[in-house]
């Protein structure tokens, strides 16, 4: 009788929790369906009197949403591959092999992680400018890799570092050169983080907005994110449209959460087994 | 104008702010020009970099499609969200190869630009403008006389009221300030809370009230003075407006420091407040059917001794002082000021807006001839607080109007406060 109450109470209390949860997210998708005249009237927080789906045609087309998630991609998906891979490579040699001045390199990279990004935009944007790559999405997926590439390194070193060195040695001892010890016994064994890590990284990636206004300035080639900005007015802004605009953009995200999930989830584990 | 919005610009980080307000400094603009070239093509063609989203991006796209077909070169139209756009304008205007026209700001905010040689001298276009009114070209021109600006179109502020819900309450719109405080007392009689006001997100709206009550009660050229560091916060002249606001503050509705406000436009149209002093960009945030039954009345006179002056923010375009094609840049600014062109522009974008051409036709409701009449009969026009000072200057007034609607009886503190934060932003 006790056991059951306690199971019917944390089944209570967990479903208000993912309600509080689930609240704003509900709130955005039910804005997003409510035609402007119903929020002018009733205003934002209120109980919706109307249904539309008009607001996803108006974000697609007058936010230039497609374009803009196309751009999205063109600079998530090579700069997670780019940082990751770097990153991995970066973490194998601090963490497999003794290379001299290693912490210092290590500590150099979480050192630069916890800059303020934002003290760096000026100079960040000049240099795109002397380099002829500012206002292409080339520069934007340099400084994505640049910026993310010390967290990167530091948390697969941190991985690496764990796995037993035997596995290394033997290796070694069937005749693997260090390329191979990489890529068939590292990088295998670092797929959990290696997953963990990706979704990490293109949810921040994809999510960005300061890095992309500061390196491009064209229409055609900002990515999504000050596309959704763009949805919004001088003075008035269409709130429906953009909750519209916004479930749009949020699709990618939850699309890579959801096919990482699996590693996401064994990734956070590794680290609490041990 | 009146879109500053330090909420949003928090979103994108104060960095974002600094990097604006560095980007423009003297240092930076001479590394830019060292710089190489960026990616943006030249030759021929330029670029009109542009704020304007939603609707008026329409009257705007249809502006550069109409002068591309005249064949004095060809336009592209490049928008950016506005709050980035405004944090990023001294960027793009300090960059090496910088877009070659803005959509942006008259008066004060240009003048700054052109302070620093960002914008290019249009006095040749200007020779061509002789119909506008002297106020437009006063506006347009940058402290050592010469034209920095082309304007395209102003707009009003005014008391929004529900015609349906005066009626309904049986009152009329006042004239001066004794009626309109007779006005807030009958609505308060009546349950209503009589003036509405959204601060939340947007404290920029109690500029309006500091704007209008100074130049009702001291005049438009010490309203100018005043934020132009000529005069001090401080100064009796300053204390006498708040003695006038303190009057009508117990009529404000004690909602409206809560929501943004576009918020307290539906409260206004839901007839939960009785009226908002605003600019006309409310009938954006109005339902369409409702539009019609919204009108205005001019802030009522405070002291008939004073010269009437109106609020009239003016937007247009300027140029950059580095564009590689001059000619066509000077080509489209004086289509833009042609009257077929504001026409074009006013009957494309919705909003209630009026062409700077005073020979270009205006939409025909009455709400605008209306507007348009009271523009026209000011004897001066101011245009907000932050264009007729600077965006460095409204913080210090958000700060201090909020305090004051807060806690009126420390007007004392609040304007020495006032004062002092305003000669930081001075003295730069």
């Amino acid at each position: 009788m006790m056991s059951r109450l306690r199971t019917g109470g944390y089944h209570a209390a967990m479903t208000m929790v993912s309600l509080l949860w689930l609240g704003p997210i509900i709130w955005v998708v039910v804005l997003s369906t409510r035609t402007f005249d119903d929020i002018a009237a009733n205003g934002v927080g209120s109980l919706p009197h109307s249904f539309t789906l008009d607001t996803y045609r108006q974000a697609w087309t007058d936010g230039g949403q497609l374009q803009a998630l196309i751009n999205s991609l063109l600079v998530t998906v090579p700069a997670v591959l780019l940082s990751l891979g770097l990153g991995a490579m970066g973490a194998f040699a601090l963490s497999r092999y003794r290379i001299p001045g290693r912490r210092t390199i290590l500590l150099l990279m979480l050192a630069g992680n916890l800059l303020p990004p934002q003290i760096v935009l000026i100079p960040v944007s000049k240099f795109s400018e002397l380099t002829g790559l500012y206002d292409t999405l080339w520069a934007l997926i340099a400084v994505q890799v640049g910026f993310g590439l010390g967290f990167y390194t530091f948390v697969l070193h941190g991985f690496m570092r764990d796995l037993p060195n035997e596995i290394q040695e033997a290796a070694t001892i069937d005749g693997a050169g260090v390329g191979q010890i990489f890529t068939r016994v590292i990088l295998p064994l670092t797929r959990p983080a290696l997953a963990a890590l990706g979704a990490l990284s293109f949810t921040w990636i994809f999510n960005d907005l300061l890095w992309a206004i500061t390196v491009v300035r064209t229409e055609a080639t900002m990515p999504v994110t000050p596309a959704l900005l763009g949805l919004q007015g001088q003075f008035v802004s269409s709130w429906s449209v953009i909750a519209a605009g916004t479930v749009i953009a949020a699709v990618p995200t939850v699309a890579v959460f959801l096919a990482f999930q699996r590693h996401f989830i064994s990734g956070l584990a590794i680290g609490a087994v041990k | 104008m009146s879109d500053f919005d330090p909420s949003r610009r928090r979103l994108l980080g104060l960095g974002l702010a600094g990097l604006g307000a560095l980007g423009a400094g003297p240092l930076l603009s001479a590394c830019a020009s060292s710089a190489g070239t960026g990616s943006t093509p030249t030759g021929g063609g330029i670029t009109l970099q542009s704020n304007l989203t939603g609707a008026a991006k329409s009257g705007l796209e249809k502006l550069v499609a109409d002068f591309n077909k005249l064949g004095k070169g060809t336009a592209t139209l490049n928008t950016v969200a506005t709050e980035i756009y405004r944090t990023q304008l001294p960027t793009y205007l300090s960059s090496a190869n910088p877009p070659d026209l803005y959509t942006w700001y008259s008066g004060s905010v240009a003048n700054a630009y052109s302070r620093k040689n960002l914008l290019l001298d249009v006095s040749d276009v200007w020779q061509g403008l002789g119909e506008y009114t002297p106020a437009m070209r006063n506006v347009s021109t940058d402290e050592t006389g010469k034209q920095i600006f082309v304007p395209m179109n102003n707009y009003w502020w005014g008391f929004f009221y529900r015609k349906s819900n005066f009626a309904k309450w049986g009152v009329q719109p006042p004239k001066t300030w004794a009626e309109f405080l007779t006005l807030c007392q009958t609505l308060k009689s009546k349950g209503i809370p009589p003036i509405g006001i959204g601060l939340g997100d947007t404290p920029w709206v109690a500029s309006a009230w500091f704007d209008y009550l100074n130049i009702r009660v001291n005049g438009a050229p010490f309203h100018r003075e005043l934020l132009a560091g000529k005069q001090r916060f401080d100064d009796p002249k300053v204390k006498a407006v708040f003695a006038k606001w303190s009057e009508a503050l117990p009529y404000f509705d004690p909602k409206g420091k809560a929501y943004p406000f576009q918020e307290a436009t539906t409260a206004l149209l839901a007839g939960k407040t009785g009226m908002f002093l605003i600019g006309t960009f409310l009938a954006d945030a109005t339902a369409k059917d409702v539009v019609e039954d919204l009108d205005f009345f001019q802030f009522p006179i405070i002291d008939p001794a004073v010269p009437v002056a109106e609020e009239a923010p003016t937007d247009g375009l300027f140029a950059s002082a580095k564009t590689a094609n001059p000619a066509a840049t000077k080509a489209l600014l004086t289509y833009a000021a042609s009257v077929e062109a504001q026409e074009a522009y006013v009957a494309n974008s919705s909003g209630i807006i009026l062409p700077a051409h005073p020979k270009a036709k205006a939409s025909d409701m009455p709400l605008v001839a209306k507007g348009k009449a009271m523009l026209a009969g000011a004897a001066e026009l101011t245009q907000f607080f932050n264009r007729d000072s600077s965006d460095a200057l409204q913080p210090t007034a958000d700060t201090a109007l909020t305090r004051f609607i807060d806690k009126p009886d420390q007007i004392d503190a609040i304007l020495a406060e006032w004062q002092k934060n305003a000669e930081k932003v001075f003295k730069g």
